[in-house]
This record gives C-alpha cells, sequence and structure tokens, in this order.
C-alpha cells in the first residue's frame, strides 16, 4: 500500500543554517506518528518543510505516492495536507466563525462548512459560544482550540501538528492532545510534534526521537520527558 | 451649519472610496498603491468615453468607470504585483513599480486625450434638489451619496459572506495562515486589485461631476486617499470611512470659517494630533493577539 507521506534524505534550513541532517520517514495510512525532541532540535523545521515554508529544501517528498517538492503552501492544504503550526497563524482581527470557516477554504469542504463548524463546536464547545468573538482576545489555550478547529473544517488527509501543548497549562494541553488523538483519521495519517512525552508516550502508534536535525528510533533516553 | 453637513456628507463618500482602494491593497497585499491616482484618471476617461460616444444612461457610465477601474486593477497585478511578489525589497519595488507606472500613465494620457479639460454631463440632473436648513442639496450630492451607499454596501456585504470575501479578509491578516488554509495569494490579487480598482473608477466618476477630468486629474485624490487611509490605519475598511469622515468635516469646517488657504493646515494638524494619539490610525487592524 502506498504511504500517505514518504521523506527521502531530506535536508531543510533557513538561510545559511542546515537544520535537518537527511531526514528518512514513512507514515502508512491510520498511523499516527509522535516526534519528540528538545526544542531547537528540528521538529518545527521538518513539519514547515513538508508544506514549503521553508527557505529551502532538497531531498524528496512523496504524498500519497507522488512528489510535492514543487507544491506551494496552499496548493498542499487543497490536496488535503494540513499543518497546524506552532503560534497557530490565526486571522487576528476575524471572528472565532470566520476563521473556522476559513478553514474549509478548499473547494469542496466550502459548501459543508456549517456541518464541520458544529462539528468542532462539538469538540470545542467554548469556541460555539462565542463564535463571533474577534480571536485576537482569546487566551491562549482558547486561540489553540481554534487553530486545531479549524485544522478540522477541511477534509484533510494528513494531519500535520506542531507542539499543541505549547504554552498551555497541563489540563488543557492534554484536553487538546486527548481531541486529537480521538480524531478518526479516516485513512489518513497524523505526524505530531511534541517535547512533552507524557502527552503522547503510549498514544501514538510509533515515537521517533528529532535531535540535532537527525530522526532516530526512540530510546526513551533522550532526556524529553 | 447645515451647508458643512452637506459638503462634509459628500467629501466622506468620494474620499472613502479612493480610501478603501489603497487601504485594501495595502491590507490584502502589502504595497502601497502610488499608482491609484493613474487609475483614477484611466477610469474618468473609461466614463467620459462610455457618456460621449455610447450612452449617457447613469447606470452604464458608472459602470463604465467602475469596469476601467478594475481593468486599471488587473494591470497592475500583471505588471507590478505578479512580477515582484516575494522578491527581495518587495516594498521599495513596489512603490517604485506603482510610481513609475503613475507618469507612464500620465504621459499616456496626455498623448491620446491632450491636456484639454473634458467635462462630463451631469448623470444626476434627473435626481430632485431639495433644501436642508439654509443648505441647497444638489442633485449631484444626493446621486453621489446614493451611489458610493449602494456600491460600498454590496462590496461590504459580497466581502463579508463569501468564500473569496473571507479569503481577501484572511489575506489582509496573515499571508502564512491564509496558505496554510489553501488561499492562493497570487489568484487573489486579482481580487482585490479589482474591488480596488473599482472604487477608485467609482470615485473617479462621481468626482468627475464637480471637476474636470485631465491627465493629472489623478494626483490630488491620491494624495487625499493616502491621507485618509493613513489617517484611518492602514487596512482597517472600517476606519478609511471613519477617518474619510473626520478629513471631509475638517476640510468642510476650514472651508467655512477659515477659507481654502487654510485646508491643507488644519488637515496637517488633524494627523498629527491622531497619529500622535493613535500611531496605528482610527482604527488599525487587530494585528496581535492578547499576550
Amino acid at each position: 500500500m502506498t504511504p500517505v507521506l514518504e521523506i527521502k534524505g531530506l535536508e531543510a534550513g533557513y538561510g545559511p543554517l542546515r537544520v535537518l541532517h537527511g531526514i528518512d520517514l514513512t507514515v502508512a495510512e491510520g498511523e499516527r506518528v509522535g516526534i519528540l525532541g528538545l526544542n531547537g532540535h528540528g521538529k518545527t523545521t521538518m513539519l514547515r518543510a513538508i508544506v514549503d515554508l521553508v527557505d529551502w529544501r532538497q531531498g524528496e517528498i512523496l504524498y500519497d505516492g507522488e512528489s510535492i517538492m514543487k507544491a506551494p503552501t496552499f496548493a498542499l492544504a487543497r490536496r488535503g495536507v494540513v499543518l497546524m503550526p506552532q503560534g497557530d497563524a490565526l486571522f487576528p482581527g476575524l471572528s472565532i466563525k470566520d476563521n473556522l470557516d476559513s478553514g474549509a477554504y478548499p473547494g469542496g469542504s466550502w459548501r459543508k462548512r456549517k456541518e464541520r463548524r458544529d462539528y468542532v463546536c462539538e469538540i470545542f464547545p467554548r469556541l460555539g459560544e462565542r463564535l463571533n468573538q474577534v480571536v485576537g482576545t482569546l487566551s491562549g489555550g482558547e486561540r489553540r482550540m481554534c487553530s486545531i478547529g479549524r485544522g478540522l473544517m477541511s477534509e484533510a488527509r494528513l494531519y500535520l501538528v506542531d507542539e499543541p501543548s505549547l504554552g498551555l497549562g497541563p489540563g488543557i494541553a492534554k484536553g487538546i492532545c486527548d481531541t486529537l488523538m480521538a480524531l478518526d483519521l479516516q485513512g489518513g495519517a497524523l505526524l505530531i510534534a511534541e517535547q512533552n512525552r507524557l502527552l503522547i508516550d503510549g498514544r501514538v502508534d510509533r515515537t521517533l526521537r528529532m535531535h540535532g536535525g537527525e530522526l532516530t528510533p526512540d530510546t526513551g533516553e533522550d532526556g524529553v520527558h | 451649519m447645515t451647508g458643512v453637513l452637506v459638503t462634509t456628507i459628500n467629501l466622506t463618500a468620494i474620499y472613502a472610496l479612493v480610501a478603501l482602494g489603497i487601504s485594501l491593497t495595502w491590507a490584502g497585499l502589502g504595497f502601497l498603491n502610488l499608482s491609484a491616482g493613474v487609475m483614477y484618471a484611466g477610469a474618468a476617461y473609461g466614463a467620459w468615453l462610455v457618456s460621449t460616444e455610447i450612452t449617457t444612461n447613469v447606470v452604464v457610465v458608472l459602470l463604465g468607470g467602475i469596469l476601467t477601474g478594475v481593468l486599471f486593477g488587473a494591470l497592475i497585478c500583471l505588471t507590478v504585483f505578479l512580477p515582484l511578489d516575494s522578491k527581495p525589497n518587495w516594498e521599495i519595488r513596489t512603490l517604485t513599480a506603482t510610481l513609475a507606472l503613475s507618469f507612464i500613465g500620465v504621459n499616456l494620457y496626455q498623448w491620446k486625450f491632450g491636456p484639454q479639460f473634458k467635462q462630463f454631463e451631469p448623470l444626476f440632473s434627473w435626481l430632485p434638489q431639495f433644501r436642508l436648513g439654509e443648505a441647497l442639496v444638489k442633485s449631484t450630492v444626493t446621486g453621489t451619496v446614493i451611489a458610493t451607499a449602494v456600491i460600498v454596501t454590496i462590496v461590504l456585504i459580497y466581502l463579508g459572506s463569501s468564500r473569496i470575501g473571507l479569503g481577501v479578509r484572511a489575506l489582509t491578516q496573515s499571508v502564512e495562515g491564509a496558505a496554510l488554509v489553501g488561499i492562493n495569494r497570487r489568484t487573489s490579487a486579482f481580487a482585490i486589485l479589482g474591488v480596488s480598482g473599482a472604487f477608485i473608477g467609482l470615485a473617479a466618476v462621481l468626482l468627475g461631476q464637480t471637476f474636470f477630468v485631465e491627465p493629472n486629474s489623478g494626483y490630488v485624490p491620491l494624495i487625499k486617499g493616502l491621507i485618509v487611509a493613513l489617517l484611518g490605519g492602514l487596512g482597517s475598511l472600517r476606519g478609511a470611512v471613519i477617518a474619510a469622515f473626520m478629513v471631509a468635516l475638517c476640510e468642510a469646517l476650514t472651508l467655512q470659517y477659515f477659507g481654502g488657504a487654510w485646508v491643507l493646515v488644519t488637515l496637517f494638524l488633524l494627523i498629527s494630533i491622531v497619529l500622535i494619539i493613535r500611531p496605528r490610525g482610527v482604527a488599525g487592524v487587530l494585528e496581535t493577539t492578547r499576550a
């Protein structure tokens, strides 16, 4: 079976800085893969490199068997690759409703945006209670809910989640991770980067360790807790 | 005093249109369109050609101006935005390119239409004149206010409720966020510059009812539009309308009580005071989130 994502010898960075050093990774249909690592070791760069949000990248990235090395970010989103980034990348001056609806921008999803919005509001009732509130006035936890909710608005096939717990209290972080792990992937896949091992240990199919821009099997002895 | 009010409302409508065009381009695409003046004059010539060569029907002439503005928007997209997008020194390059387009446009108009002033047939003479207090509200003023209100309302409803409108609004907030949800900035640029061109084109026809059209007639609206857009908070559509009202009121009051020579002085004072108190303008878009 063709894997959802296949990365071969990926190198990427910013300007003269090489962050990733020959990453190889395969993610199969229905698989949840966790990437553990400390800050500054390349987890975010790897996820951003997949969606062409780095200065440069070399190697090969296949999505459903096709190379996406020349596909721009917006085209990947339309093909079902959804990045829930660190820092959220929401639209602060727009309402929660508009931010959620923007997640359904890719053609086919737009017609189903109301159903999808209801689905997201069921998962995160706090968003449903204040759909008209401007996102820039939300707390960090609410913004993260909105960012993840936006990612759930389209019919994605590959979810890339970048440190969902960053900057959040333990209770909210756990709640958000519970939601992500309960997602019905419907033949898709999920790649989650996290530095808090406790949030994903035993809840993903396998974990890998990102250290110094290299991806290695997780031994549980890397100082990541 | 009602005379001041009537002048204010009339000027608000026109300044708001030009400022909306400039502000939308800044917010959505991140460049200051210095060729807005040449768009303005081009749309005025377009509408004038329609009115002299085809028909003087008010709707057709207004559409002539609006569509010429949209075409200019597409032209700026093709000649400035697409070639320079994502290139180094983008801000300076786009400023230079739009300024160059502005000079080219003025010279082309000189060559094609000559320096003579062109005058529109009155478009709104069929509307009644009436008195508001001691002030006479001319049919041109009524027509300007109605046409502006109708077109701006239609466009704002479209931007607020359609998929493309959401794409445009999203782009005004975060380019990366927009790409992550599948919004193509390069194709959305046509929509943004098209809508900007439509606003400026409408302003050109409406102001053409009061002022003659000549090759340089876009410079004053460009400067006024920039002032209003800056005062309102570059990127804020609501701010552009509020600032248009402030500038129009300032001008109308100055004209009434001090005379035309003082307009630029009072305007300068108004801008200085507002920007000292609120550096991001009257209603600068909320660009950051709560800590």
